[in-house]
């Protein structure tokens, strides 16, 4: 009873320190979402990847694909898969999920997760999966085994693969053929022309240690990184050029997501939220040329996964158990002045 | 005794042999590592500087560099630079605090710090005119300008470290940004442009011995760039896959501008030249020997024939083998000669645009050929034009010069300043070529009308045109060769062994 109590407390407190972290003086940088829902997951496993289909959550945990409602109170669908589910992609109308232990393929349909599909990889461990709609590229990561591969994302077909030395982070891609991939390890982002898989070289990253989040803004062609040291930085993809350097949170294993519009039509032009290392930063995009730091939120307990639903002006966060907690999926939205 | 003072002479002849074929241009940019560990006396408005600012991004480029850099504020005695290898004078620092302090350092300088470029005596006082800082609140529109930049000179130590081009390049990142340009005096080099002209330069240099815009000499190098306070990390550059396509490394060249400039401006001048004509001449025997020179003139033409004689004569007596022809001969005849020199008797009209594009040095000794042989631009009486003619030139004679690149190997030695060019006022000829000619002597009190100059090889001359080989002017008339001063004579010989120097 005293335990529930004291963790009642601390829950509190903690969603006072994030509003107050929301809500600072007049001219101070205000993090621009506020968390509206916190759903607790009933499973034992973390999840491990999400992923947004206009307005609708699919999120990966342990050996299963849920699919949730916009508001988060509702479970759609929920469909048990053979292996451990390690990353997520919404591809053309199905959801292509990453499996390891064993590792395969599988293409489900987006609405009732019904299996349409599967295919056994090569990659003993998959990491993550990214999906090029502009290009129809997709590529799977497999970080223990240092290799990115292109797929076939109709049929899961390998049609081509690189190896990157070092410890690979985030990839992005830029809707014209290339992939970009952080290497930790060399400080750099590694460049793969992406149609015959073939490595370019790196783009150095000044005063940026041990990169691990990448996003990209394929219209400004904007590649933003997030470094453990407490950088992130703005580069420009077309001339390997950063630009722009902004604090952030120290740490390792952040994950980066950009969207246009991530608050709705009529909030922010566009922006970075940087997850991971105890917080969740956000970068305002104010214009092609133009950022600036946009606030910062605590989150005391370890970020799983990030996902932006610009269409409903929603960004999700999945953050680990712990201190007794289950699993839970946050659904942060934007106060109505910051959206309007 | 005697053999003591005749190793002296050889000694003193020798000196001036070195000095006299040194290479014309600036002395090249010593490697980085030879500056390593030497001091950078960094001047910045300390705790009042406005912010934002990149002083200390730029304090750790330097010492990445391998300077060791040493801060210090616009209150700063002068002699806080007694040791230093060079100045760095940032934009942040109060222009007013600093007033002259540094101007007659002997210490090379390198500054953005544009309202500072009158104190140093780089460009005139006023703002505006003379030099201008663009920011995106006063000149919005302009501050989109001022992202791009022309590559005004191709050919000196800082262009061809860049790799520079007579096009444009980006010189900050994008955003409407706060740069600074100036104006320097005839003696300064524009290695870099705004606004396509070269009246607004990005980046100019001024050699040591160079006569600054107010007329007094550069005690040492000066440098100025256009950063403003907070915007050296927006110097352009290509990193990674993008650095493999030629046409973005040549355009993002801010940085490597910079850290050239800045290498150029720490590395130790040429010796200067010295005046000893008797040096200079045997080092032009020593030249003259097995080379061809044609002198083309207007064959029996009046009242430039006796100087023509006398010039050929000089060039003979030298040990040049010279062969004279007429104007309107055919330009064929200059295939197998090293030396082309065209006469001041010479008619525009009737010479045509022979010798343009000869692949051998060339000295126009008619100042209104400047726009057919690509010197300067096709404007007469502004791009080019003459002093003293009768009822064809606005200004009377003259026969003084005022030497503003005594630098140069060109200048003979002659100190900076004005000097008796002729004994009598005559018609003297000027042009106003571009940033990549050095500049040797104006005609005075007319900084802009430059009557000795020389473009290197390979440099960008008027419309568009490269030189296919080196390129000068002199400003002799018809019969003033006969009327030179022995500094006259000297300039003519340094001018002649500068030509043809391999």
């Amino acid at each position: 009873m005293r335990a529930a109590h004291v963790r009642r407390l601390g829950s509190h407190l903690m969603w006072v320190a994030a509003l107050a972290v929301a809500c600072p003086a007049a001219g101070a940088k205000v993090f621009p979402y506020r968390a509206l829902r916190r759903i607790a997951l009933p499973a034992a496993a973390n999840v491990s990847a999400l992923a947004v289909v206009g307005r609708d959550l699919y999120a990966g945990q342990g050996d299963s694909v849920s699919l949730y409602a916009p508001t988060g109170a509702l479970r759609i669908a929920h469909r048990r898969l053979d292996g451990t589910v390690r990353a997520l992609a919404a591809v053309d109308g199905q959801i292509v999920v990453a499996v390891s232990h064993p590792s395969s393929l599988e293409f489900l349909a987006a609405k009732s997760l019904r299996v349409l599909r599967q295919r056994a990889l090569i990659a003993a461990s998959p990491s993550a999966l990214l999906y090029d709609p502009a290009v129809h590229m997709l590529f799977i990561e497999d970080r223990a085994g240092h290799t990115v591969t292109r797929l076939d994302p109709q049929t899961g077909r390998t049609l081509g693969s690189v190896r990157l030395a070092g410890a690979l982070g985030q990839m992005a891609a830029n809707g014209r053929g290339t992939l970009y991939v952080a290497n930790a390890t060399h400080d750099a982002i590694d460049v793969t022309d992406a149609r015959g898989m073939r490595y370019e070289g790196a783009i150095p990253l000044r005063r940026c240690h041990a990169p691990h989040a990448l996003a990209m803004d394929t219209v400004g062609r904007r590649l933003f990184v997030a470094c453990s040291n407490g950088r992130a930085l703005i580069i420009d993809a077309d001339l390997g050029f950063t630009f722009v350097r902004l604090p952030i949170q120290r740490g390792g294993h952040l994950r980066a997501a950009f969207a246009y519009r991530p608050l709705g039509p009529h909030g922010w032009k566009g922006g970075v939220f940087i997850a991971g290392g105890g917080a969740l930063s956000a970068i305002q995009m104010q214009a092609f040329v133009r950022y600036r730091a946009g606030g910062r939120l605590p989150v005391t307990r370890r970020i799983t996964a990030l996902a932006l639903a610009p269409a409903a002006g929603v960004l999700w966060l999945a953050v680990a158990r712990g201190g007794g907690k289950p699993a839970a999926l946050w659904r942060l939205a934007a106060p109505v002045s910051e959206s309007q | 005794m005697n053999r003591h003072l005749s190793g002296l002479r050889i000694l003193a002849l020798s000196v001036g042999l070195a000095t006299i074929l040194m290479p014309q241009a600036q002395a090249a940019l010593v490697p980085w590592s030879q500056l390593a560990g030497k001091t950078v006396l960094f001047v910045t408005g300390g705790k009042a500087s406005p912010k934002p600012n990149d002083d200390a991004l730029v304090a750790r480029h330097l010492r990445k560099l391998g300077f060791v850099v040493r801060t210090v504020d616009a209150a700063v005695a002068p002699s806080a630079a007694d040791g230093a290898a060079l100045i760095v004078i940032s934009s942040t620092a109060d222009a007013h605090e600093l007033g002259e302090k540094f101007a007659d350092t002997t210490v090379p300088v390198f500054t953005w710090n544009t309202f500072d470029y009158p104190n140093l005596g780089m460009t005139g006082p006023v703002l505006h005119r003379d030099f201008d800082v663009i920011d995106p609140v006063q000149h919005y529109a302009d501050s989109f300008a001022v992202l791009y930049g022309f590559g005004a000179n191709i050919t000196s130590e800082i262009s061809r470290a860049v790799g520079l081009r007579p096009q444009l390049f980006g010189t900050l990142y994008l955003e409407p940004e706060t740069a600074g340009w100036g104006r320097p005096g005839p003696g300064g080099t524009v290695i870099a442009d705004f606004f396509g002209s070269r009246r607004y330069a990005a980046v100019f240099t001024y050699e040591r011995e160079a006569t600054l815009e107010n007329g007094r000499t550069a005690p040492a190098r000066r440098v100025g760039f256009y950063l403003g306070n907070d915007d050296f990390h927006l110097l352009t550059a290509v990193y990674g896959p993008p650095a493999a396509d030629p046409n973005l490394r040549h355009w993002a060249i801010g940085l490597k501008l910079f850290d050239a400039a800045l290498r150029w401006a720490a590395s130790p001048p040429p010796p200067p030249p010295l005046y000893d004509p008797q040096a200079l001449d045997a080092a032009l025997r020593r030249a003259a020997r097995g080379t061809k020179v044609l002198y083309v003139e207007r064959v029996n033409g009046g009242e430039g024939r006796r100087s023509d004689a006398h010039i050929v004569a000089h060039l003979r007596r030298l040990g040049f083998e010279v062969t004279v022809t007429d104007q309107t001969a055919p330009q064929s005849v200059a295939r197998g000669m090293d030396l082309v020199i065209i006469s001041g008797t010479c008619s525009k009209w009737k010479l045509a645009n022979k010798y343009v594009d000869a692949p051998i040095p060339l000295i126009s000794l008619e100042g209104l050929l400047s726009d057919s042989l690509h010197f300067a631009g096709r404007d007469r009486y502004t791009d080019y034009g003459e002093h003293g003619e009768l009822l064809e030139s606005d200004d009377p004679p003259e026969n003084y010069l005022d030497i503003v690149g005594a630098w140069s190997p060109m200048a003979a030695g002659l100190k900076p300043g004005p000097m008796k060019f002729t004994y009598h006022p005559g018609v003297l000829k000027w042009a106003w070529p571009l940033p990549d000619a050095t500049v040797i002597a104006t005609l005075p009190n007319e900084p802009r009308e430059d009557a000795i100059f020389g473009y290197p090889k390979g440099a960008r001359m008027a419309d568009g045109f490269i030189a296919p080989a080196r390129r000068a002017l002199l400003p002799l008339d018809n019969p003033s060769y006969d009327d030179m001063t022995p500094q006259g004579k000297a300039l003519f010989d340094a001018v002649v062994l500068w030509a043809i120097r391999r």
